[in-house]
């Protein structure tokens, strides 16, 4: 009993600011009208990150599942080379790189476009997505490969028809920390969009709060605390059973 | 909810049978998307800022070679010195709070029991805010007039006065580490659950059976077996801690007093108000090498 | 399952594929050279009422058209920053005239001298706004929204606290006496507080403190920019009688911690004596609050103010300058000063409109427009660093000299010089 004692402590500390957070956007429900009308239309924004997270999503599980195959199940030169050079991603601060990426996306004709930033998003994705992937399909039995093979399926259909399935739990954890990470973040539409009808909900939510100057109108800041983490806090709840199977699956071990 | 545990990944990791070997050009083939953007998207930022380093490097207007003065100027930087002190001591706390936190829970709900997956879930809702969202939310959460902490511990005699959440440097980090804490410490809990349930009921069925008792099932069979798993968070908890930024930006915007200035945020200072492109760059090109040379070193350590 | 994947999969290839050949999209562009054209501007949240006027008063009454983008006010040097390295910069953007020297110097600029030259108003435009965007007899700028620092006071709470409630403070020395009064007074449940600053933000000091030493004849750099005067008698003394403002305690508990975001929220709420504020506010302010303005004035009176706001210029990078500049000149024309900022009690760019038929309803909009001609804006090269910079060496002097250590500000002040001349 005193296990649960414990834990429903420990629930109210983890939950109390998201629940304060929500409480004291509603103490004045103008302060979401209020936002709608912000700028552009709260759903321009909004349908700019849901273009943005869905592009990020789809790229970051077309390139991990592919590379997490090759790198799992095949031999080929530079392959350690690549996965360390994969992984160092994790060890550049992000400040520094996105000028170079921003002159970079000049020259490939994707300045200012959400396709370049959400392939950005794919970029800084891909050490953890990479990672699952390699030890999802590791941890696969090399016999249901075989099957598939014996079935007269090439390597590509094999991959495609059975083995995407059998990793679907890697998947669905690679896809939604692919959103989270997108949905959420703000520094880098901030600097590679330079226009303010292609910005994220995040830029114009920090735009928002710092509108008049020297002021905060801190019930409308829960607001927009609200309105870009509610949308990740559902999608969190209705996919856990996939992502804890995705990260119980082996997908984390070295 | 159910959590089934696969453990048939072992025997996989074994060498691949020879008809599998010599597929070069297909393994190719499935890892090119992975080389293309790392490639364009990565390595050549990279090499772009490499040379930046080396190069007075003006906003606009061309670039003068002038290495390695970039370089050489980084010992005199003493906003830098300083941070590396801070962001060193920042790395230790957090790593070792975010261990024992995130160990804690899941000892705590590793037992499948009625209720149990709500508080996993709670405890890892959390990670869901993003840092900006987050920030902001104990931004005002914390805040001396609008927030609802004071009022609360007043409430309950604990202190007479509004606390100066990020007033003095010693508030400020421990304010910025409650943060992180709260964001973090259910992902490492996860991370830490797959460790937990990999190792064989069986093994403690036969420590009980001679006679174990609970801390020494704990010190003699769980943290050797948790092993590999803990590493695994401690090199994703060093470099994030290493590499802050977000939490100290947003939160105590380095304050008071330059005590909370993390190493990244010098780096960017330098870049974006200072408009030492090459001095920013130099800067990151000596964090990288750090941040590699530290993680081979507790990849080669750990394992 | 499988199949429903491996749709999803197609669809992210087909969505990247399709995107990317649809190409950027939007801004700019190529278009008939005397087509109307679309110019981009970007500005700072916290002008953005005053620019989003101005820009919709041109759009519907001009053939060209302007396409504002704002963004957030912490954020607004990065990404100028990140768009000028990326030669990516709108057309128009606007500045914090402080950074205007800084910008022009690294030649994010156009040189607008002999449009500037062709303009009837070109002596009348706020000359601190004028001086600050001249760099080597070249000018870059034209004023753009203007912010003043000012004295406000609370007349309820001066009446309240036995003071007249029509007689603002002419020196220094009288803010101070106030200021004490009031927390003597009114303070007792911690509600309401003599004055208030913003102690934890280096752009707030010199915002709020330095008029003083203005007023007083004095300086806080040499003409350069490259010397600070910030360890000099006056400066010294104006730090003196706001620390024992602090050591009172009739400052409000959080003014040591105020990191500028919310400094000036405290006064609409009516917990504030007197203090000084920006002048944009004053159209913020509740519609039923009594509040009087008076000029900020050294320890011992004289009055002066800082001149902020923000400047606006074309670009370097800019592939159309005279639409650019087309709509620049317009915004400081009789029409858009007196119908868009006049009218919405904005301070104007312009010196011979300071009366107006809008001015005239309030004497306190004339009062603060006449200042404008009075006060000064600090030129310097490297000033964002060295005093907005939280991490800069100003910050730390300002702290020493109110809260902590005062025998440091010889030092530091040395450090400020060096960071000036960087």
């Amino acid at each position: 009993m005193s296990r649960y004692l414990t834990l429903s402590a420990l629930a109210v500390l983890f939950l109390f600011p998201l629940a304060w957070s929500g409480y004291a956007s509603l103490e004045e429900p103008s302060n979401y009208l209020e936002m709608a009308g912000f700028g552009e239309g709260l759903d321009t924004y909004a349908t700019n990150s849901v273009l943005v997270s869905v592009m990020t999503v789809g790229g970051t599980l077309v390139v991990s599942a592919l590379g997490g195959y090759g790198f799992a199940r095949f031999d080929f030169p530079g392959k350690n080379l690549l996965f360390l050079a994969t992984l160092a991603i994790l060890m550049v601060p992000y400040a520094t790189i996105l000028i170079p990426l921003y002159v970079l996306l000049g020259y490939l004709g994707l300045q200012n476009s959400l396709v370049g930033l959400s392939l950005v998003f794919v970029m800084f994705q891909l050490p953890f997505a990479l990672f699952m992937m390699r030890n999802a399909f590791e941890a696969l039995p090399r016999e249901l490969e075989e099957a598939a093979l014996v079935d007269g399926c090439g390597t590509f259909r094999a991959f495609s028809r059975v083995l995407l399935a059998a990793v679907r739990p890697a998947l669905i954890t690679v896809g939604l920390f692919a959103f989270l990470a997108s949905w959420n973040d703000f520094f880098a539409p901030l600097i590679l969009l330079n226009d303010g009808s292609s910005f994220t909900l995040p830029v114009a939510v920090v735009s928002m709060t710092q509108h008049t100057f020297g002021a905060v109108d801190y019930g409308m800041l829960q607001a927009g605390v609200m309105v870009m983490a509610l949308p990740c806090l559902i999608l969190f709840i209705v996919l856990q059973r996939h992502y804890v199977r995705g990260f119980m699956s082996g997908a984390l071990r070295g | 909810m159910t959590l089934t545990v696969t453990r048939s990944g072992r025997a996989a990791h074994a060498a691949p049978p020879a008809r599998w070997r010599g597929r070069k050009v297909q393994g190719w083939l499935y890892a090119a998307p992975t080389a293309v953007i790392v490639g364009v998207l990565f390595l050549a930022p990279l090499v772009l800022v490499v040379w930046m380093s080396l190069n007075r490097w003006p906003l606009l207007g061309p670039a003068t070679f002038n290495a390695p003065d970039n370089y050489l100027k980084i010992a005199d930087n003493p906003l830098f010195v300083d941070a590396v002190v801070f962001t060193l001591k920042y790395t230790v706390i957090t790593t070792v709070l975010l261990s024992g936190v995130a160990l804690g829970l899941a000892l705590l709900v590793q037992e499948r029991r009625p209720g149990i997956a709500f508080f996993r879930t709670a405890f890892f809702l959390p990670g869901a805010v993003g840092f900006a969202a987050a920030g902001l939310l104990f931004y005002g959460m914390l805040n001396n007039d609008f927030g609802p902490i004071d009022p609360m511990l007043q409430a309950l005699g604990i202190t007479g006065e509004p606390v100066k959440w990020i007033g003095t440097p010693n508030m400020a980090l421990f304010s910025t580490i409650t943060l992180v804490l709260w964001r973090f410490a259910g992902f490492n809990m996860l991370i830490l659950l797959t460790g937990l349930q990999a190792i064989p009921t069986e093994v403690y069925e036969a420590a009980r059976s001679d006679g174990a008792n609970r801390w020494q099932i704990f010190t003699k069979i769980t943290l050797p077996l948790l092993r590999p798993t803990l590493a695994l968070m401690l090199i994703l908890s060093v470099t994030g801690s290493l590499l802050a930024f977000d939490q100290f930006f947003v939160f105590t915007n380095g304050g008071p007093d330059n005590s909370t200035v993390s190493m990244v945020m010098v780096v960017y200072r330098d870049a974006f108000f200072r408009f030492d492109l090459g001095g920013a760059a130099a800067l990151s090109v000596v964090l990288l090498a750090a941040l590699v040379g530290l993680n081979t070193l507790m990849m080669r350590r750990l394992r | 399952m499988r199949r429903r994947l491996a749709g999803i999969s197609l669809l992210g290839v087909l969505a990247l594929t399709a995107a990317a050949c649809g190409g950027g999209g939007g801004g700019g562009g190529a278009t008939p050279a005397d087509g109307p054209v679309t110019i981009t501007m970007w500005t700072r949240a916290a002008t953005q009422t005053q620019t989003e006027r101005l820009v919709q008063a041109y759009n519907s009454s001009h053939k060209n058209q302007v396409k504002l983008t704002v963004i957030p006010t912490d954020n607004y040097q990065p990404r100028i920053a990140a768009a000028a390295g990326a030669k990516q910069l709108p057309d128009v953007f606007a500045a914090d005239v402080i950074f205007v020297p800084n910008y022009t110097s690294q030649g994010l600029f156009m040189d607008v001298t002999d449009r500037i030259a062709a303009l009837p108003y070109k002596d009348k435009l706020a000359p601190s706004h004028m001086k600050l965007g001249t760099l080597d007899g070249k000018q870059y700028t034209l004023p753009h929204t203007l912010d003043l620092s000012v004295w406000f006071w609370n007349k309820d709470l001066y009446e309240k606290a036995g003071l007249d409630p029509e007689q603002g403070p002419k020196t220094l020395k009288e803010f101070a006496r106030h200021a004490t009064t009031i927390h003597d007074k009114l303070g007792e449940d911690g509600k309401v507080h003599g004055t208030f600053f913003g102690g934890n933000c280096g752009g707030c000091y010199v915002f709020t403190f330095w008029p003083s030493v203005w007023a007083a004849g004095a300086q806080v750099m040499n003409d350069d920019g490259t010397a600070s005067l910030n360890d000099q008698p006056v400066m010294t003394e104006v730090f003196r009688i706001w620390r024992e403002l602090y050591e009172k305690k009739a400052t409000g508990p959080t003014a040591k911690e105020e990191q500028g975001p919310t400094w000036t929220g405290f006064f609409p709420k009516g917990e504030i004596g007197v203090m000084p504020m920006p002048s944009t506010t004053l159209g913020l302010m509740p519609k039923e609050m009594k509040i009087g303005v008076t000029p900020i004035a050294g320890p011992d009176g004289g009055e002066s103010t800082f001149v902020g706001g923000d400047s606006v210029g074309i670009s370097a990078t800019s592939e159309h300058a005279d639409a650019a500049w087309e709509f620049l000149s317009w915004t400081v024309s009789d029409d858009a000063q007196i119908e868009v900022m006049a009218k919405n009690k904005d301070v104007l760019a312009r010196t011979d409109l300071a009366g107006n038929k809008y001015s005239a309803e309030d004497p306190r909009v004339v009062l603060i427009n006449s200042l404008v001609a009075k006060g000064q804006t600090p030129y310097a090269l490297r000033f964002g660093q060295t005093y907005n910079d939280p991490q800069g060496p100003w910050l730390r002097l300002a702290r020493e000299a109110v809260f902590g250590d005062a025998a440091k500000v010889a030092q530091l002040n040395a450090e400020i010089t060096k960071s000036l001349q960087q």
